[in-house]
């Protein structure tokens, strides 16, 4: 039953996350995304190959239904859920994930949720955003880009993760 | 147990590089910009890359470019005694006197060379059975080498110019005084031009040729430039010389026998 919520919330933040690409277009400063972070809290007793299908599967759909470019979402997304395990591993140590245990912002404290968060969202804005510039923008533009995004992103995540975490829902 | 985790991880860094290869098809297939930058990206990268292996290839085969380069050196060198032989007969027949001249050549490699003694020698890599005789000169494009001194089946063991003992017959300028040329046994290119009359004519910067006297080279070698001169004993100018011969970095030389060798040293006899 469990697994079944979290998966329907994954949909939800889906649909949310095409809402956002769609319509958020406030500045080009902001490119804001929480796909990452629905990445990092998918249960870890998910296999790690599904996971990177996962990922890329959401990617897609991402660029396919939103103005986005075919590809771009995949591509930034995909470094993610391969990095995933080794970012819990060194955010909240070996037991997690020997365990096969969620991390929870309750359990494990919201500085290491945190800095798990501004991890997976620094590589996915990192590809993302140098891609999405292919040389055309200054470093400047793209630095002062990135760091926007990670703050709002980090920030948007933080809310995005107490509708994911399985805890919340018991 | 090791192997057993290994080949999982290997399979999970295929699908990941997979899937990014996937996203990277999509977005050059999507998007022109990003086309155009991956272009530039993977010119780039053939540009770097390749052009750096080709570097290296390029180094390592200099060895043969070097070969390749002496084998054409060595023909051309031929050649050019032919052409001298041929000029030397023609004087000879319209003069009505017979030519003495007439040189085999034989391309080698000095596979040793010793430069920080008195009495330097060099060792090649052919002997009599490729044709090298003694008493056979030593030459580059830059001057004389040496003297074969010894020869075994395939090695010759031969005098450096750098040696103390040996001289080479030579003439200042085309048409100059002869003298003897040895090494002033101190600098690499450094020679003095010794038993040079005083009363014939010199100016520093004449060019020295080989006489043609010693048997062992032909004439008009050139071998260096005659530099500042000094008065023996108030009969004879004694010539700093600096060779075109660079010994520090000699390899590929051309030895030389005069054919005619044996007939003109029975005269002396």
């Amino acid at each position: 039953m469990k697994r079944n919520e979290f998966w329907k919330a994954y949909i939800l933040l889906l649909i949310a996350q095409l809402i956002i690409s769609n319509y958020f277009h406030f500045t080009p400063f902001v490119m804001l995304s929480i796909l990452p972070v629905m990445i990092l809290s998918v249960p870890i007793r998910v296999n790690r190959f599904s996971l990177l299908f996962l990922a890329f599967g959401s990617g897609l759909l991402v660029d396919w239904l939103s103005e986005g470019l075919l590809g771009l979402n995949a591509l930034a997304l995909v470094p993610v859920a391969y990095a995933r395990d080794s970012v819990l591993r060194m955010v909240f140590g070996n037991e997690l994930i020997a365990r096969k245990e969620d991390f929870t912002v309750t359990s494990n404290g919201l500085a290491s949720v945190t800095m798990a968060i501004v991890m997976v969202q620094t590589l996915f804005l990192i590809i993302y955003i140098w891609v999405d510039s292919a040389g055309s923008r200054t470093l400047l533009f793209n630095f002062g880009r990135f760091m926007a995004s990670l703050v709002a992103g980090v920030l948007v995540s933080l809310l995005t993760l107490n509708v994911l975490a399985t805890e919340t829902r018991r | 147990m090791k192997r057993q985790l290994l080949l999982p991880r290997f399979l999970l860094l295929a699908v990941f590089l997979l899937l990014e290869a996937a996203s990277l098809y999509l977005l050059n297939r999507n998007a022109e910009l990003q086309r155009t930058w991956m272009a530039q990206g993977s010119h780039w990268f053939m540009e770097k890359v390749w052009g750096a292996s080709q570097s290296v290839r390029n180094y390592y085969s200099l060895a043969e470019a070097n070969r390749q380069l002496a084998l054409e050196n060595f023909a051309l060198q031929e050649q050019l005694l032919r052409c001298q032989d041929q000029l030397r007969s023609q004087y000879a027949e319209d003069q009505k006197v017979d030519s003495l001249s007439g040189y085999g050549v034989i391309p080698a490699e000095v596979i040793k060379i010793s430069r920080n003694k008195q009495h330097n020698y060099l060792i090649l890599n052919r002997g009599f059975a490729d044709g090298v005789q003694e008493k056979s000169g030593i030459i580059t494009h830059n001057g004389v080498v040496g003297i074969v001194d010894a020869v075994s089946e395939h090695r010759a063991f031969a005098f450096s110019f750098q040696n103390s003992d040996i001289s080479i017959s030579v003439r200042l300028g085309k048409e100059g005084s002869n003298g003897l040329l040895v090494w002033d046994g101190i600098h690499d290119n450094g020679a003095i031009l010794k038993e040079i009359p005083l009363q014939n004519h010199y100016q520093a910067g004449d060019t020295v040729f080989t006489s043609g006297h010693s048997l062992m080279f032909p004439p008009d070698i050139p071998l260096g430039v005659a530099g500042k001169a000094k008065v023996v004993n108030g009969a004879t100018h004694e010539i700093e010389v600096t060779l075109f011969q660079d010994f520090s970095s000699v390899r590929f030389v051309t030895v030389i026998h005069n054919r005619d060798m044996e007939e003109i040293e029975g005269f002396e006899l």
